[in-house]
């Protein structure tokens, strides 16, 4: 058979950086996954496989971590950030898609300046300005969901508007058209035509503005108070605890953690066609 | 469109006056309820955070140089890595969309399980990575890579294993819209695999690797959850990141100030390499219609 002539690599080459990628990228995850199932006392004396496997690991840490708590916390907190989000991002990302406008321009560069403003010098001074809106009118922010819900929008919201623009740029502008010339108003195309189309599109922004919030610990850590932790900040302390004490925990260390992966790479895998443009656009890896 | 504008001048401009102003008094956790009031200290601040080294024994210049160093180093090392990915999965073969899916774990796994996987990986004695080392000699199994010196490595190569995918997926990108005719026309002049891609592919991909460097070295800059979760408080010096820095100064030592300085000094620096990506980004091609 012929080779395929963009095949840069000759096949020993190939063959031999995918058994390596494959193995790098494999065994960690493998360790891990080893690790959740070996009973906490073996973990450090030696020995990589376990005397028996320690299934229970996966029982007992919902209640030495509060495992339950920190991922109904999570759900709550990034579900809200992120619907909207999303619903203002389609909105905007329609008018600046189909008008041209004054600043249409500024505000595109200043949705992608957005992305790159680094996270923690925003940290100390939302700290403040939460601190100081507390003590002057009761409106509770540091502790409750609304303080890490309105930070999480502050992220999400240039993003998924950013993603929205993208997204609605590709939808053919003659399909609204027809629904105007036949009466439609400017919201009913938007409602009946253009959200219809751009639902894969508004998946993709969903998904990472959801994930905006679910990787964050920097402000979660700040801004919530133990009975609003999130999932991220419940592990990062119980973790932190497991430093000075007489038997760490890792095999339930490690079983929390496969369960607070393991349904971002499902979302993942399951979008996969879908997310792969977005994974690039920023502020994924916090 | 309006709500949008609105939340985005207060979200950012607000916040970032506010840092300014803070930086230029002295805010502790005492005066924080009447931070407005707070004694004003000149730039007494930002001489500290330059000269000074605070509880960590690292001032925000030695975090700076922490900083640059890793996401240098970081964004170095994983370009080769990611172009050569892209290269395996190039072309079609049986189990390549099984591979291509395989290649994204790493990056798609929440930072705040790498940093507790890798801390597994890096532990003396159980550790896998020391097992390996061990193994074929080159390091001894109780190895201590989670303090002194050392963790910036573990750091890094931790951080190696989770990001390399974003090169990876931007060059992979790229290598698709490459037509295949130039390729056969390469082959009918001769060219060996090395000439086709060093003459064909790598020459076309040069804007997009660039764009990619600058962004990898950006997000790397910012990066705070993995050192935080993966060493714990106090981290040592050794990573003890420009954000890091801020944070611990901020709400470990409660020098609400300090810690605002330091914030815009990262900033400032941060324009820099924000301002070339502004200018390399071609938002007319994404938008126009």
């Amino acid at each position: 058979m012929r080779r395929d002539p963009r095949e840069p690599l000759p096949p020993p080459v190939r063959i031999g950086a995918i058994i390596g990628f494959v193995l790098a990228i494999t065994l960690p995850i493998a360790f891990m996954l080893l690790l959740s199932v070996t009973p906490d006392p073996e973990i450090g004396s030696g020995g990589l496989i376990p005397s028996h496997w320690a299934f229970d690991n996966y029982v007992k840490m919902w209640s030495t971590v509060n495992l339950g708590r920190g991922l109904a916390n999570s759900l709550v907190i990034c579900g809200i950030s992120s619907a909207v989000a999303v619903a203002f991002a389609v909105g905007a990302a329609y008018v600046l898609s189909r008008f041209d406008f004054r600043g249409r321009f500024p505000y595109l560069y200043s949705l992608i300046a957005l992305q790159s403003v680094p996270h923690v010098m925003l940290l100390l001074p939302l700290f403040v300005l939460f601190s100081s809106i507390q003590t002057a009118i009761p409106f509770r922010l540091i502790g409750t969901y609304q303080g890490p819900v309105i930070t999480y929008l502050t992220f999400a919201l240039p993003l998924a508007t950013w993603l929205m623009v993208s997204y609605l740029s590709s939808i053919p502008v003659e399909l609204e058209e027809a629904a105007l010339v036949d009466g439609a108003t400017r919201v009913q195309a938007l409602r009946k035509v253009v959200v219809p189309l751009a639902q894969p599109g508004m998946v993709v922004a969903l998904v990472f503005s959801f994930l905006v919030g679910w990787n964050d610990v920097l402000f979660a850590s700040v801004l919530t108070s133990p009975d609003t932790r999130t999932l991220a900040v419940e592990l990062q302390t119980f973790s932190a605890a497991q430093q000075g004490g007489s038997l760490p925990l890792y095999g339930q260390m490690m079983g929390a953690s496969v369960v607070s992966a393991l349904p971002v790479v499902i979302l993942y895998m399951v979008f996969q066609r879908y997310l792969i443009g977005g994974l690039t656009a920023g502020g994924v890896k916090g | 469109m309006w709500p949008n504008i609105v939340v985005v001048l207060l979200i950012v401009a607000l916040p970032f006056l506010i840092a300014v102003y803070t930086s230029f008094l002295s805010v502790d956790q005492y005066t924080l309820r009447q931070w407005v009031g707070a004694p004003w200290v000149g730039f007494e601040n930002y001489v500290e955070a330059l000269a000074g080294s605070n509880v960590l024994s690292v001032s925000a210049l030695g975090s700076l140089g922490i900083s640059v160093a890793f996401s240098v180093l970081t964004t170095l090392i994983i370009t080769p890595i990611g172009i050569l990915a892209a290269l395996t999965v190039n072309t079609s073969f049986r189990g390549r969309a099984l591979l291509r899916s395989l290649y994204l774990v790493p990056y798609v796994i929440p930072t705040f399980v790498t940093a507790l996987l890798w801390r597994m990986m890096f532990l003396p004695n159980t550790g896998l990575l020391n097992r390996a080392l061990s193994a074929i000699g080159l390091a001894d199994v109780n190895t201590y890579w989670l303090v002194g010196a050392k963790s910036f490595w573990a750091m890094t190569i931790t951080e190696v294993w989770a990001v390399w995918a974003f090169i990876y997926i931007m060059v992979l990108a790229g290598l698709q819209s490459i037509p295949i005719e130039q390729y056969e026309v390469a082959e009918l002049d001769g060219a060996n695999s090395w000439q086709k891609l060093t003459r064909v592919v790598l020459p076309q991909l040069r804007g997009l690797i660039y764009l990619a460097l600058l962004l990898s070295t950006l997000f790397h800059f910012n990066n705070f959850t993995l050192p935080f979760v993966m060493f714990g408080t106090p981290p040592p010096a050794a990573v003890t990141v420009l954000p890091l820095n801020i944070y611990l100064t901020s709400f470990n030592l409660f020098d609400f100030s300090l810690g605002s300085a330091m914030s815009v000094i990262t900033l400032i620096i941060m324009l820099v390499p924000g301002f070339f990506y502004l200018r390399m980004l071609r938002l007319g091609e994404v938008t126009s219609r």
